[in-house]
């Protein structure tokens, strides 16, 4: 996968991976905000259960 | 000027400027690597004030507010800055800090935004790391992590918004003078961690049935008492962090005023020596006398740039003696803040902003009033409230749906065994604990 939004350096700005597809960087922003919660969820979930033989 | 000449001094004049920008940018990636050192101190700090059982579990917990912190704060935190100078209305500047913004990520157009973004991450997990250590040994990973998030990345970086920005309003409005973030840091910490133990409760066995308090010591005090003096150490690159580079010119800090880092050498020094003293003089706990180093450096934070050293000296003198009593306060009162965080950030921190108005005040600033009494005061209400209020509403919450402490079966049996697949020590290193965790009776020396 091409994640190059630059063909030289002259004049470059912006040239992280997939700086030309917005599309891409939402979607990266969102399986961040995704991965951070879910796994705060996951672990409250995991809490509980080891809890239960510890009333 | 001959055209050839022109351009020599066109390009010195490049090569000066690109210098410069080199320079800022090594300056505050070696304040955020030295800033690390911050949570390793922590790390150990709360380790060593748990009882072993539930030593691994401490740990844990606060290399999770460290992980959580930073992508929450590049999701919101840094635009949160960038965006409530003003109080809640949104400032256009906030479009820089939007996490898909050109200039939040590899861009060689903008040098800053990257290691500022760092430095401040690391002051967010700063004060997630504060409240870590007042929660130990009971509260649920989860309700913990939420509650550092809420801190971290939203409640203290809008107050640095609004009290430690060029443009926050507590400056230009009121003339706030607090350059070493004890308000926004230490105050809301303090303060929010205090909403969060009301809620909480205090440790089994922390108070007899009689309400007379008991003591529950960690289960290494030397690992403390290291842990807090590698705090004192990354606290250099906190503060090297709260000054300004500017390149060709004067150093200035938060709120553009001429400052020096010599100033900040001098002071932090000072204050540092004077908290440790004040609390040998009060409590002769070598635990409190290491405490009273960061409450000494937080009580002079917030006139580091402008305070006389030996003044700096005697405020965190008075810091170092006020903790103490403080901490005896909250017993009194049965609330369980297991490392002192209240008194040392809440108490040493409103100190600081009330210590900087008595003596700071009539310094001049371009962006707002001369700092005065009467500004520190009321942004120092203003710190306590943004930081206590969410902190106890949140966590209410979070306990009216059980989500907050664990299980008195957990608590008794001890969260490393419930929870994580590792021991804290070999087999037959075991620091001594009775079987409800405080310290087993010594033997009797043989005569």
């Amino acid at each position: 996968m091409n994640g190059s939004p630059v063909t030289a350096w002259e004049g470059t700005e912006a040239y992280f991976t997939f700086a030309d597809r917005p599309f891409l960087i939402v979607v990266a922003l969102v399986l961040t905000a995704i991965v951070t919660v879910g796994v705060i969820v996951h672990s409250a979930k995991h809490e509980t259960k080891a809890f239960r033989r510890f009333p | 000027m001959d055209p050839e000449t022109q351009a020599a001094v066109d390009e010195l004049r490049k090569l000066i400027t690109m210098s410069g920008t080199i320079n800022m940018e090594i300056f505050y990636w070696w304040c955020t690597a030295i800033m690390v050192m911050i949570h390793a101190g922590f790390l150990a700090y709360e380790m060593g004030a748990s009882r072993v059982k539930n030593a691994l579990a401490s740990g844990v917990k606060n290399i999770l507010a460290f992980a959580f912190i930073v992508p929450t704060f590049f999701l919101f935190g840094w635009w949160i800055y960038l965006a409530f100078p003003g109080g809640f209305t949104i400032d256009e500047a906030g479009v820089a800090g939007l996490p898909w913004s050109a200039n939040m990520g590899p861009n060689l157009t903008d040098n800053a935004s990257g290691v500022f973004w760092a430095a401040f991450t690391m002051f967010a997990a700063t004060t997630a790391s504060i409240l870590s250590g007042s929660l130990i040994e009971r509260i649920r990973l989860s309700a913990f992590i939420i509650l550092a998030v809420l801190l971290g990345s939203v409640i203290w970086i809008l107050a640095a918004a609004w009290g430690w920005h060029p443009a926050g309003w507590l400056h230009t409005k009121l003339g706030l003078h607090d350059v070493a973030a004890a308000g926004c840091v230490h105050v809301i910490a303090g303060f929010f961690a205090l909403g969060v133990i009301i809620n909480l409760g205090p440790r089994i066995g922390r108070f007899a049935p009689d309400g007379t308090p008991m003591e529950i010591p960690g289960h290494s005090a030397p690992m403390t008492m290291i842990g807090l003096m590698m705090i004192i150490v990354g606290f250099f690159g906190f503060l090297g962090g709260c000054i300004i580079y500017v390149t060709g010119d004067q150093w200035i800090n938060i709120y553009g005023q001429p400052a020096t880092l010599s100033a900040f050498a001098f002071n932090t020094l000072m204050s540092f020596a004077g908290g440790i003293i004040g609390c040998f003089l009060m409590t002769r706990d070598p635990f409190w006398m290491m405490s009273g180093a960061l409450a000494g450096i937080i009580s002079a934070a917030s006139g580091l740039d402008v305070y006389h050293p030996a003044l700096a000296f005697l405020i965190g003198f008075a810091g170092g003696c006020i903790i103490p009593k403080v901490q005896d306060m909250l017993i009194k009162l049965k609330i369980d803040d297991a490392v002192g965080a209240f008194a040392v950030h809440g108490a040493a921190g409103a100190w600081s902003l009330v210590a900087a108005g008595i003596f700071a005040s009539g310094y001049p600033s371009a962006a707002g009033p001369d700092s005065s009494l009467y500004g520190q005061l009321v942004s120092l209400a203003v710190f306590a409230s943004l930081g206590f209020i969410p902190g106890f509403v949140v966590s209410y919450v979070l306990k009216l749906f059980g989500l907050l402490r664990i299980t008195p079966g957990a608590e008794i049996a001890g969260l490393d065994l419930v929870e994580i697949p590792l021991k804290p020590y070999p087999e037959g290193l075991t620091p001594s604990t009775n079987g409800n965790g405080h310290a087993a009776p010594q033997g009797v020396p043989a005569e």
